[in-house]
Formats: structure tokens, sequence, C-alpha cells
């Protein structure tokens, strides 16, 4: 039986939050380098601080819904997702603090902590498991990046980079297959892969916009290959960089602050 | 002239009584231990069929068809539209060989004191109706069992060391609903339980199953299972066909099945045991025979001087292996009613009050279940038969030797005593 932590919407928030660095589209154009290239584009996906407003489809076999978020994040170590709409989840939020997730539930208006024996179990009904969220790394850090494909994809000038986790690596994947424009540096598609070699699920990224003065993928969809039919698709309508939080922001009773 | 027979073997026996008592005495000890230790292994067997099925899975289940192996949320009874709960109940209880039936629900969640959370199966009951089913509830060592309708739920006692809380305490209670949202709900620990059973004791909490449905978003008429007691689990094979039938053709297409269809390998167990059983008639007369045999010979030594006799006026060798036979009968049916009168009193003894053994041995899971530390016997029925069969077979068998000596004394030598 799945073993629920917080609703998928959070975690897929929390996990694809893109926050610029201060490498810009323009420093990536100029790279060559596979694993410079896509640093390059991961840190497009991070970086210091943001603050932005989402929308989550979940759409699986039985239900679907949608969720409308507001986050903050400061560097990959530190977010904060309260959920605003449906009212029935409205005010329920998640606290991520190093290696620590917290849930804080206001229906019985009580906080409580995620335990480490929980990281790789499943969502409800989700297509996450706390691990992508609580092991959220630079890629670079985790994984060999080699360039193994240069050209066209459906119509698209692409890179495509095959990211081998290396040996001592805490990562779940066995592999994946990460696809990168080139004309903007842009992420089109990501394939995960276990450690048999078969895809687990795939994201893809479009949408790109122009948000908080920055090119980013304002929606993103991830499909778990073993469900068909079933996503979950993220959609940013605001977005706001390097704003002023510090670490102190991300505490317990910020959790609990429903306004 | 038959009847005649059996005195001459009876007024054998008598010749030299004391011989005749020690070896039924054997034979009645043979007898004995062959019945009381299958009532032995058949205890054991229904000790652990009791415990791995009456713990919580009851002997017989009924649930949506897609509900195995996933155990889905959603996969209720009747689908989305659920089922006349009672109705259903009612089908399943009304089977001769159901003693009770009881629904459920089950969730997977958390169970949080806010600072510890521990993550396990949400099970939804009715109190009363369970308590018929499963013995989970009687488990209860410290506090009570939930009230119906109320938010109070019941935690294993690993759960309950891990989150550092006992009855009165508060806990969140989280769980996915069906309808994708998170439901979560204060309840008031109502009591604590210790199977033993470290999968109940760490990953197991019970609530009333309406306040589950309400968690979790399901309405009243979808549930996942329906439990129900078989008090002769060999009866439970035929019990679920009946129910099969019994619910064939109603809207809701559901699957019914026995312990012996998800606990396999306590048949297998059971069968490896039976097996033992005529291993253990095989050894023990195995032995006896070679004592029976020779009190027959020596019985039909001192007879040789009657046997010439009854060769040399034209009796055959035929009369003499009947005489002989005859007399071993005799003796497997004197033996064979000491055994009854032993081993009988004892069997009903035993079982009436089985032994206390937790001096030698504490309670331990086998096989999932808890077995409790006494030694449980039942009426091996079949056995009773079987081993005085199995005796007058010893008995005969060992008087064949001495039977075929006597036939073959020599008349005139015998007679003449050289």
């Amino acid at each position: 039986m799945r073993v629920p932590i917080v609703p998928a919407a959070l975690a897929a928030a929390l996990m694809f939050l893109p926050i610029p660095a201060e490498a810009q589209t323009a420093a990536c154009a100029g790279l060559s380098d596979a694993t410079e290239i896509v640093d390059c584009v991961d840190r497009i996906m991070r970086g210091e601080s943001s603050r932005g407003i989402a929308t989550m489809e979940v759409s699986t076999e039985n239900w679907s819904r949608a969720m409308e978020m507001q986050m903050w994040s400061l560097g990959t170590d530190h977010a904060l997702v309260r959920i605003l709409s449906p009212r029935k989840d409205a005010g329920t939020a998640t606290l991520k603090a190093g290696n620590e997730i917290w849930n804080y539930l206001p229906r019985v208006d009580r906080t409580i902590k995620i335990p480490a024996s929980l990281m790789s179990a499943s969502w409800m009904g989700s297509h996450f498991t706390n691990d992508d969220l609580v092991k959220e790394s630079r890629l670079i850090e985790d994984y060999e990046i080699t360039l193994a494909y240069e050209g066209d994809r459906d119509g698209v000038d692409v890179w495509e980079f095959d990211l081998i986790p290396r040996p001592e690596a805490p990562v779940v994947w066995g592999r994946i297959a990460y696809q990168v424009r080139k004309k903007d540096t842009m992420p089109v598609y990501a394939g995960y892969y276990d450690e048999d070699g078969v895809l687990v699920r795939t994201m893809t990224f479009f949408d790109y916009r122009d948000l908080g003065g920055r090119l980013v993928p304002a929606a993103m969809r991830v499909v778990p290959e073993d469900k068909p039919g079933e996503y979950t698709e993220v959609r940013y309508s605001e977005l706001e960089f390097d704003v002023d939080l510090d670490e102190e922001y991300f505490s317990l009773r910020r959790l609990r602050d429903t306004r | 002239m038959k009847g005649a027979w059996w005195r001459i073997g009876w007024r054998n026996l008598g010749r030299n009584r004391r011989r005749t008592l020690i070896t039924a005495i054997g034979l009645a000890l043979g007898y004995l231990a062959v019945v009381v230790m299958a009532g032995l292994s058949r205890g054991l067997v229904s000790e652990m069929i009791d415990n791995g099925t009456g713990m919580v899975t009851g002997q017989l289940q009924v649930f949506a068809e897609d509900y195995l192996p996933d155990r889905g949320i959603y996969e209720t009874i009747g689908g989305r539209e659920g089922v006349d709960v009672e109705s259903l109940v009612a089908r399943v209880a009304s089977d001769p060989n159901v003693s009770a039936a009881t629904p459920r629900v089950y969730a997977g969640g958390l169970v949080s004191t806010g600072r510890a959370t521990a993550a396990g199966v949400i099970l939804g009951v009715d109190p009363e109706r369970e308590a018929l089913v499963s013995r989970l509830l009687s488990h209860i060592d410290e506090g009570r069992a939930p009230t119906p309708g109320q938010y109070e739920i019941i935690i294993g006692r690993e759960m309950a060391r891990q989150l550092d809380v006992g009855p009165g305490d508060e806990v969140v209670v989280v769980a996915p609903g069906a309808d994708g949202s998170l439901g979560n709900d204060l309840f008031i620990v109502a009591g604590i339980f210790t199977t033993t059973i470290t999968e109940l004791d760490l990953g197991h909490a019970v609530a009333p199953i309406e306040v589950v449905q309400e968690l979790v978003a399901l309405a009243p008429g979808r549930i996942h299972e329906i439990a129900a007691r078989v008090d002769d689990p060999w009866a439970a094979d035929a019990a679920a066909a009946a129910v099969a039938a019994e619910v064939e053709g109603r809207p809701e297409p559901v699957a019914v099945r026995s312990w012996t269809e998800f606990r396999p390998e306590m048949v297998e167990y059971a069968r490896l045991v039976s097996s033992m059983e005529w291993m253990l008639i095989v050894f023990i007369f195995g032995m006896a025979i070679w004592g029976v045999a020779n009190t027959m010979l020596m019985s039909s030594y001192e007879r040789r001087r009657e046997f010439a006799v009854l060769l040399a006026l034209g009796g055959g060798p035929r009369l003499i292996v009947r005489s002989v036979l005859a007399e071993a009968l005799v003796l497997g049916a004197v033996a064979l009613l000491a055994g009854l009168a032993v081993t009988l009193p004892i069997l009903a003894w035993w079982k009436a009050a089985p032994p206390d053994m937790s001096w030698v041995y504490g309670g331990f899971t086998m096989a999932g279940g808890l077995m409790r530390p006494i030694l449980r016997v039942e009426w091996p029925t079949s056995m009773i038969f079987i081993t005085a069969g199995a005796m007058f077979v010893t008995a005969l068998a060992a008087a064949l030797y001495p039977a075929y000596r006597s036939s073959r004394v020599p008349p005139a030598d015998t007679l003449a005593g050289r």
C-alpha cells in the first residue's frame, strides 16, 4: 500500500521551482562542454531565492484535481509551499529545511515531521517520492555527464545528454536522459531510468516565457511510464527572483502561519 | 462354529495371564502414544491456523475483484457506487459454516504526534462485529477498543513506543483520500494492542470504520473487504464456495477466498503434519510388532503338543494357523479396549485443560500467527480408528510366523517328546 506524505502538488512544486542563478541564458549559450552546459541549465532551475505562484494539476486513473499554491525558496536547502486552493486543502503547507520535511495541517492545526524512513515512499497516488524533494542537489555533483546526441529532435535543434550517477551518489535513478534546446539553452525533456535501464517517468518542459525578468519554462509535465494516462502538470503564473529571504524565514512558526 | 475360534483364542490368552497383560499393555501404550501424538500435532496445526487467520484476516474474505494484489483505496466492493453493506454482510454471515462477518476499510497513512511520525495501515472496523471475527481487539493490553463513531484509534505496542504515546493522548492521522485530497484528523489513542507480531505491533492502527471512511473520503457504502469467521477452518473452502454462489449475480462483482488460498503455506504445513502421523504409526507399531511376535512364539511353543494332537487327528495345518491368528486378534482386541480406556480420558482431559507450558517456553510467532505457550490437542478422530486398525494389523502380522511354525509341528516327534 502506498504511503502518503504530502499532496503530490507540493512535492512537484518544490522539485521544479525554477530559480535562476547569476549564470543566465546568454552565458550558457557560449558553452560547449557537456558538464558545463548541463550545470548552466541546471542553475536556471535552481539558484538563490525566489517566490512564486503556481497551479498544479494531478490526474490519476481515479481522480484529478488542480491546486493553486504559493511558494518560497532559498538555495536548494530551503523551501516553503502553501496551498491556496481548493478550500478543502487551503492552508496546508510543507516546509523543507535541510534534510527535514515538515507538514502543517490547518484542519487539525498540527505540524508533523516526515520521518527519514519514508523518504523513498511514494506520495498519495502521485508520481513523486520524498527523495525528489530532499535529494535536490545539483546534477553535476551526482552525475557523470556526457553528450550523447547533438542535432534535430522533432524539429528542434538540441543537445541530448546522458547522466550516469557517480558510484557513491545518493540518487535513485540509474540514468537520466536530458534534452536541452540549443537556441536558448532551455530544457526540453528529461527521461528517468531505473537501475535496470527501464524508463520510469518522463518530464517535458514547455511554455517558455519571461517570468520575473527571466526566460524559464513556465510549465512542465511529469508522466509515469507504468500508469498510462496519468500525469502531473505544474504551471507558474507568477515568479519573482532574488527576493529578500534568509534561512530564518523557513521556520516552523512560518509553516503554521496561514496568512 | 466360528465363535469357537474366538473362545479358544480368548482361553489361550488366559493360560498365562501375566504375559498376556504385559503384551496388551505394550500395545495399548503404543496406541496411546500414536493417538495422543496425532492429537498434539493436530492441536499444533489448529493453533497455527487459528492464530494465523484469527488474528486479523479471518478464515474467509470477500472483496472487489480488482482489490488484490494492490489493495488500492479506490477498489471498493461495488466500485464508486458502493454497496448495501448490511445486506451483503448478512448474506455472507448466512452461510451455516460462517459464524460471524464484518465489514472493513483499509487505508495507508501516517500516525503522528508532530515530532514523531509512523507510517502504517489504518484499518477501519466495526469494533463489535470485529471482535467476533478476529482477535486483534482482544490483544489490547492497555486502554480499550475504539468507540463506534468517535475519533478514537488503537495502535500497536511498537508504534506507541516510537510515538511515545499512551491511552488518552492525541495523535494526527493523515491518509490520502479517494478524491485526491489529503485526509487528516485528530484522534485520541483509546488503547494499545500487543500481538508480538511485528508487522501488526509496528504498522497497524485500528479505528471505527465510519470515521476512517470520513477520513479518506469514502462514502458509507464503500468498503474494501468483508472478513468472516469459519469455526472449523477445514470447512472454509466449502464456505467460500457457498458464499461465492450466494453473491453470484449481484450487480457488484466480488471475489471470495478462504484462508487456504491466502495462507497456502499453512495448508502445506498441515499436510506435512498429517503425513507424519502415518510415520508415527509405522515407527511405534514397527517396534511393538517384535514384542507381540515374541509372545506369540512363546505361547504357540507351549501349545505344540496340542497342535501335534490336532495334526495327528487329521486337523490339517490351516486349522492351526487359524487358531493362532484368532488368539492374536483377540489379544489385539483386548489391547484396543485397554488403549481406548486409557487414551480417551487422557485426550478428553488434555483438550479440556491444555497444560500451560510457559515455564518451558514463551509465546512465539509462527507462520505469522502467535502461538500460545500451551500444549493444545485436537480430537484426532480419523486416527482413533486408523490406529485401531493398525493395531490389529500389527497383532496379525506378528502372529504370522508363529502360526506358520505351529502348523509345521511334526506330530510323531512332538508327541514322543523328541
